[in-house]
């Protein structure tokens, strides 16, 4: 009995490290993605206007229309997402083990996630730049980071934000009491509950939460920016087919802005493109002739497949965060060049 | 205690006053007015119950394709009324059967019903969510740590040197981990060790990680019952001729699981619970499923409403586990002792 117990740990001892010497493939994500015919997506699921759940079931918000962009351009359906709610902790692991494809989670693309020595991932096109603000209410008379000597401050702990309120006011000497919270939504509620005269966190973030006090015109956000967070879509490293089609799809949406293509327009667009050879950029934008699609692994038409099922930039940030909708967000840097934001597409060519 | 005896004559049970009594009657009688009223007046007038009414699918399903709710909720049915049945049910063993027939199909009709293929199309196990998704990890979570609870169980009692000792090594292993340790290690240390391309999904990680962890505790308590039962019964089986198998099947067993039960019913509101810990590994359970609701921009803000509804959730739930619990027990009862 005993020697056989112990052949059983044997054999399962083999067994297992069996498992752990299989070779892995030289197979881009991107072949997988269309083989599986489904994208699986990495979202935060918990930030108003990025993603959250509607009472409908579905995710909504800028996040998860990127991904649905994705869809359409890898897939050409856009409804062929599945979304993964990560944490902020486990979304690196979940994209570099596969379990996801492409992450859309608010993610700030900085030197060391980048980079093979740091978490080795590979960042597409900012999506969205923020920056840290800090948020106090009208009443309370502050109207610089030097106002809030000695008031307390709600934060979030454990994130770059904390990081960064502590650097910017103990570099200009001013003491404060941070009071540190769990997550953003905790973060909201201490600063209503007045347990802090002023939250800070990413102004995306303080103006969506603005959005839901029913006296949301008494708070205002400080002038000050704490810090650049241009947030990004990102991909595994390494995987140079997967990162160029990422990096490419979100240049399609700032391009159809540039170039006026909308979700309404684009069939028109597509019919004038075929009918006047001499409108050579949008036929290649479109994909009526060259193969820059292909050049990239992708449909030579991805452009239409993915303005035509979630609309250009603009019409994607509009929906989400525009002065309409639930959490107005003003465009700020998130403008196209042309109208003093910093969003640009390099060319199609 | 003398100043009991202050009003009292000749030593008779009366309701005795002294002034701290009275004191002490007022202040906790007007602190509980207080509070209910407060309570009352926030729950009927003050609350937003629309975030709870609004989304009452989405706690119950989560984000399952909504042409395929009809799937979950036969699922959900089907347990309530077999909870129905089992705790109502007053007839005599023979006519139990069924019963337990139907509770040992629970956990694979769940799976063949919500990712199985009886729709057209199989449906991954990661849309489930909410309420569903809850149930899913506990009845998964249970099914595979009573039985390797239990062998865990045999193997401490075992008297092959090897055998017993790596059971106990494990159990003492796994009972020194805290529960969010162990669920971290499932959701985000298993990928890594897997060879590239094979995925677990993390609904059969987390499965995993609270088998791995509860067995532990399951062997334990089935470690009280099983040194209970007298050597006298053991030998009394073998001279009857059982083998050993017999012995433990028919006679250890049963008895042992008897005298574990309201441990084990313990440890079954503990996993329920526990569940819980998953939202903060991403999956989207009952709490996690209102961690999402909560940052829709419509019901920012409703962390009372949203938080009393989950309470009152698992509060049920509870009360069913802990009433079925008092069920066996009061069906196992061969001596009469509770009766």
């Amino acid at each position: 009995m005993k020697r056989l117990f112990n052949s059983i740990i044997t054999l399962a001892l083999l067994t297992l490290s069996g498992c752990a010497t299989t070779t892995p493939r030289n197979e881009s994500r991107l072949d997988i993605i269309s083989r599986r015919n489904s994208l699986v997506c990495g979202i935060s699921g918990k930030i108003p206007g990025f993603s959250f759940l509607d009472s409908n079931g579905q995710y909504s918000g800028l996040d998860v229309d990127i991904c649905k962009a994705f869809a359409a351009a890898f897939i050409g359906d856009s409804s062929k997402v599945e979304y993964r709610p990560l944490t902020a902790a486990e979304r690196f692991t979940a994209l570099r083990t596969g379990e996801i494809d492409v992450l859309s989670r608010n993610t700030t693309f900085n030197l060391s996630r980048d980079s093979i020595g740091g978490n080795g991932l590979s960042f597409g096109p900012v999506v969205f730049h923020d920056g840290q603000g800090v948020m106090v209410s009208k009443k309370s008379g502050i109207n610089s980071l030097y106002d809030l000597a000695s008031k307390s401050i709600c934060v979030g702990s454990g994130t770059t934000t904390e990081q960064n309120i502590n650097d910017a006011l103990e570099s200009l000497s001013i003491p404060y009491t941070p009071i540190k919270y769990q997550d953003l939504n905790q973060v909201v509620s201490g600063y209503r509950q007045g347990r802090c005269q002023a939250m800070t966190s990413d102004r995306s973030q303080l103006a969506a939460a603005r959005s839901s006090f029913p006296d949301s015109t008494d708070h205002v956000i400080l002038d000050e920016t704490l810090s650049k967070e241009p947030l990004s879509p990102a991909s595994v490293g390494g995987d140079q087919k997967l990162s160029d089609a990422v990096r490419w799809v979100i240049y399609a949406l700032i391009s159809a802005e540039e170039k006026g293509i909308t979700k309404d327009n684009i069939k028109m667009k597509l019919q004038l493109a075929k009918d006047n050879p001499q409108l050579k950029p949008l036929r290649r934008f479109l994909g009526v002739e060259g193969d820059l699609g292909k050049k990239i692994g992708l449909s030579n038409d991805f452009v239409f497949k993915v303005i035509s099922s979630t609309g250009n930039y603009g019409e994607i940030y509009n929906k989400n965060l525009g002065s309409n909708s639930n959490v107005p967000i003003p465009r700020g840097l998130n403008k196209l060049y042309k109208k003093g934001g910093i969003q640009i597409s390099p060319p199609f060519n | 205690m003398d100043y009991m005896k202050f009003f009292s004559k000749k030593g008779d049970v009366r309701i005795h006053f002294n002034i701290y009594d009275i004191i002490l009657n007022f202040l906790i009688l007007s602190i509980a007015t207080f509070s209910s009223v407060k309570i009352i007046v926030w729950s009927f007038f003050e609350a937003n119950w629309s975030v709870v009414s609004k989304n009452l699918a989405l706690f119950t399903f989560g984000s399952y394709p909504y042409h395929d709710r009809w799937r979950p909720s036969i699922w959900i049915i089907y347990l309530l009324i077999l909870c129905f049945f089992t705790i109502f049910n007053k007839e005599t063993k023979k006519k139990r059967r069924p019963l337990v027939f139907a509770w040992g199909l629970f956990v694979p009709t769940g799976l063949f019903l919500v990712c199985g293929g009886l729709g057209k199309y199989p449906i991954p196990i990661s849309y489930l969510g909410g309420l569903s998704l809850t149930i899913m990890l506990t009845s998964c979570s249970l099914l595979f740590s009573f039985p390797f609870g239990i062998f865990l169980a045999l193997c401490r009692q075992s008297e092959l040197f090897l055998v017993r000792n790596i059971s106990k090594l494990y159990i003492d292993f796994m009972r020194s981990f805290p529960l969010i340790t162990v669920l971290f290690f499932g959701q985000l240390l298993i990928p890594l060790f897997l060879p590239n391309g094979v995925e677990v999904n993390r609904v059969a990680r987390a499965v995993f990680a609270f088998t791995i962890f509860l067995s532990a505790y399951i062997a334990e308590d089935f470690r009280c019952g099983l040194q209970s039962i007298p050597v006298s019964q053991i030998e009394a089986g073998k001279v009857l001729g059982f083998n050993d198998f017999q012995i433990t099947s028919l006679i250890v067993l049963p008895q042992a699981f008897t005298i574990a039960l309201p441990a084990l019913t313990n440890q079954v509101i503990g996993l329920f619970q526990n569940t819980s810990l998953m939202s903060i590994l991403g999956l989207a359970e009952l709490l996690g499923i209102s961690r999402s609701l909560l940052a829709n921009p419509e019901f920012i803000g409703s962390y009372l409403e949203v938080y009393i509804w989950l309470g009152l959730i698992y509060w049920l739930f509870c009360t069913i586990i802990a009433m079925l619990g008092r069920y066996f027990e009061y069906q196992l009862d061969y001596d009469g002792n509770n009766r």
